[in-house]
């Protein structure tokens, strides 16, 4: 162990010496940041517009209301300008591109819902918009989640309750009773759900970014697009860092240091931990220029720090298997960067994952990139907790494993073979 | 201290080695001259450890080369025939990371780091970064490298390479300076003058094969007290064959031939009939016994070709 710390420090020496080739790397994320946070504005908190959805309701029944209204409580109301409209109206202002996007509930929809039809709810965006669609889609799909399955699991009492009002209007005290009893199974069964109320959660999320960054509710762009630039900048200082195993080859050291007492081992542990500490110093200085250049909240501290190692471990992993494949320098030239590119634009590095096709989003969850950068979303924008960010933990600390194993493996067959 | 038998090693198809077996011994300078390509380097990266043989044993100090590797690097030390330093850190650093590894620790580390500076004459450019270094300078503190713990035995492969005729001096002058300490030394060279005025004992490897091995002494009588003389012209071998009657000729082919000479005035009489005939003669070299003769004879060529 002692012979791989010392590879470690010389070369830790070395990077610091020469340490042109990683600065280079740094400034991409930075740049990309820099660049993409300037074109939404000069700090990069970015106040959003209200969103403008118009609506086109052909039932005017129970649930139609129940949607209205739920985009209309007291956040949404501040995010989205509900504007109602008749049918040829509506779609006209939306070709016109006059609002974000425009909703259309169609005739019978209460009805259909509670003879258990399906229903089918028309949402047409506004094409010149890019984000503020999304988020209507997102509300309106959660909303009919939402809805859909209160009819699924009171789908007998709502039954029961329209019957007596196409009956002869109130029910009598005995069948209110009735139904609400039969009812009281499945109030117990979901009360578990029912109890994290979206509401509470809500509270708690305000309150922070109250004490955090001292402002209103806004997004830092710079959050959102930090880590997906991180990860490019990871993945590239990474390879730099192990490159050192074909370049000593070349120079002569490593056949050098294989006249030295020390095993092929210890020169393989020596490149990869410095290749992790190189990769994960350049991750910290990344991270803490975002904190202060770019004011990004960095979220809790024990998740960040669980997934920054976990990001470094993947990215020194992935990279190392690589080398295990690669001889020389040329070779490392020719096939990193387009390893390390598919890898960032599948993972959501350079185009948001949400804005990716159905298809590339479904590729995109192979790519270690993505576990990497939707986590890092979830610990900066969301604060995520370690339990929110599990899954993303789990995978990028296996997938590390998974490639540091074999690429270790490879490198030392390798080099006991004459390198 | 060194016995290395049948040893061989080919890469594909290529015999590098075609089974080499000598000895070296305790204290003794050992000199392997030949050309590039030779089998020199071949030979010593597998005596250092670092390539294995195909077959053939390899003992060190009474030790296994392939069952006690890392015992045997412990106690030799290699300087290669590139330049193997890193280049971002000082010649102290370089000479730091080399010794370290090999178990120097704190003042015996320093120590030894000074005392090779001193003996290079490189302290006063000790804490600079190796790639401002002369050329010169690059090959003494890679030499330094391998003296740093003190080897029993050292492996040296064409550690003058590409350098002047002062650096090399300078370096043969270090490398005496250790051996009278009892160091043994393996000397790789493709110079005539470093192996005759270097090694104890020297063998001539050509095509991966010993050709012959000894002391200066011992190779110079291959040739005995004759003269060679090389001559090269425009003729043909029958024209010259009746000419050659009172020499021994060596080789002959149209356009040159080399032929063994008692004495200068041998060489003058055969001259003499070459221009009675009118055979036309373009160059005559003549090398008195020598390293450099031996090689000749042995190898049918000059080193430099």
């Amino acid at each position: 162990m002692r012979q791989a710390l010392l590879i470690v420090l010389k070369d830790l020496r070395r990077r610091l010496r020469n340490p042109i080739a990683v600065i280079s790397m740094m400034l991409i994320p930075i740049t990309i940041t820099l660049i993409i946070g300037l074109v939404f504005g000069r700090s990069g908190e970015v106040e959003l517009p209200r969103i403008r959805v118009l609506l086109i309701d052909k039932d005017d029944g129970i649930f139609s209301h129940f949607l209205r209204q739920s985009m209309q409580q007291e956040q949404f109301a501040e995010m989205i300008e509900l504007v109602e409209v008749d049918g040829n109206e509506g779609r006209a202002a939306i070709e016109r591109g006059e609002a974000s996007a425009l909703l259309e509930i169609p005739e019978n929809f209460t009805d259909d819902l509670l003879d258990h039809k399906p229903v089918q709810l028309g949402l047409k965006k506004n094409p010149a918009e890019a984000f503020l669609p999304v988020i209507v889609q997102e509300l309106v799909e959660t909303t009919a989640l939402m809805l859909d399955s209160g009819v699924r699991i009171f789908g007998g009492p709502i039954e029961q309750l329209r019957s007596m009002f196409e009956g002869e209007g109130w029910p009598s005290r005995d069948d209110a009773g009735g139904l609400l009893d039969s009812s009281r199974d499945n109030m117990i069964l979901v009360g578990g759900y029912m109890a994290d109320s979206l509401i509470s959660l809500r509270n708690e999320v305000a309150e922070h970014e109250i004490e955090e960054e001292g402002a209103g509710v806004g997004l830092n762009i710079f959050a959102f697009v930090l880590p997906g630039s991180l990860l490019i900048g990871l993945l590239f200082i990474s390879q730099i860092a192990l490159r050192d195993i074909v370049r000593e080859k070349e120079y002569g050291t490593l056949a050098r240091l294989f006249t030295a007492p020390l095993e092929a081992g210890h020169v393989v542990a020596g490149k990869i931990l410095s290749a992790f500490a190189i990769t994960g110093l350049s991750c910290i200085l990344l991270v803490l220029v975002g904190r202060f250049a770019f004011g990004i909240s960095l979220g809790k501290p024990l998740p960040l720090v669980f997934h920054l190692v976990a990001t470094v471990f993947m990215c020194t992993g992935v990279i190392t298997l690589c080398y295990g494949f690669i001889r020389s320098d040329r070779a490392a030239d020719a096939v990193l960067p387009v390893v390390i590119l598919t890898m960032c634009l599948l993972g959501g590095s350079m185009i948001p994952y949400e804005q990716m096709g159905a298809t590339l989003q479904d590729v995109g969850r192979f790519s270690p990139v993505f576990w990497a950068v939707d986590g890092l979303k979830m610990v900066f924008i969301e604060r995520a907790n370690l339990s929110d960010i599990s899954l993303h933990l789990g995978i990028l600390y296996g997938l590390g494993i998974l490639t540091v194993v074999p690429g270790t493996a490879l490198l030392r067959k390798r080099m006991r073979s004459g390198g | 201290m060194i016995e290395v038998k049948d040893v061989r090693k080919s890469y594909g198809d290529v015999a590098a080695l075609g089974g080499i077996s000598f000895t070296v011994r305790e204290g003794e300078i050992f000199g392997f001259l030949g050309p590039n390509g030779a089998g020199k380097t071949t030979a010593i990266s597998i005596i250092s450890g670092l390539l294995l043989a195909d077959s053939g044993t390899v003992r060190v100090a009474d030790m296994d080369i392939r069952k006690d590797s890392r015992r045997i690097r412990k106690i030799q030390g290699v300087v290669p025939q590139e330049i193997a330093l890193y280049e971002e850190l000082t010649g102290r650093e370089n000479l730091h990371f080399w010794g370290s590894l090999y178990g120097l620790v704190g003042g015996n580390l320093r120590g030894a780091a000074d005392r090779v500076l001193e003996l290079v004459g490189l302290s006063e450019r000790a804490n600079d970064p190796v790639r401002t270094y002369s050329g010169g300078m690059k090959r003494r503190i890679n030499l330094c490298v391998g003296l740093m713990h003190r080897p029993r035995i050292l492996l040296l492969d064409e550690p003058t390479l590409g350098i002047d005729p002062q650096a090399r001096l300078n370096i043969l002058d270090i490398i005496r300076g250790e051996v009278s300490g009892g160091t043994t030394v393996i000397y790789t060279t493709h110079y005539l003058e470093e192996a005759e005025n270097l090694c104890d004992r020297i063998a001539i490897i050509d095509h991966g094969q010993i050709l012959a091995e000894g002391t200066l002494q011992q190779l110079t009588q291959l040739v005995g007290e004759e003269d060679i003389v090389m001559v090269t012209g425009n003729f043909t071998d029958e024209q010259v064959r009746p000419l050659l009657s009172e020499v021994k000729v060596e080789h002959l082919e149209d356009g040159a031939f080399r032929a063994l000479v008692p004495d200068s005035g041998a060489i003058g009489k055969l001259l003499g009939r070459f221009f009675s005939a009118g055979v036309h003669v373009g160059e005559v070299s003549i090398k008195e016994p020598s390293l450099e003769s031996v090689f000749i004879k042995l190898t049918g060529r000059e080193l430099r070709d």
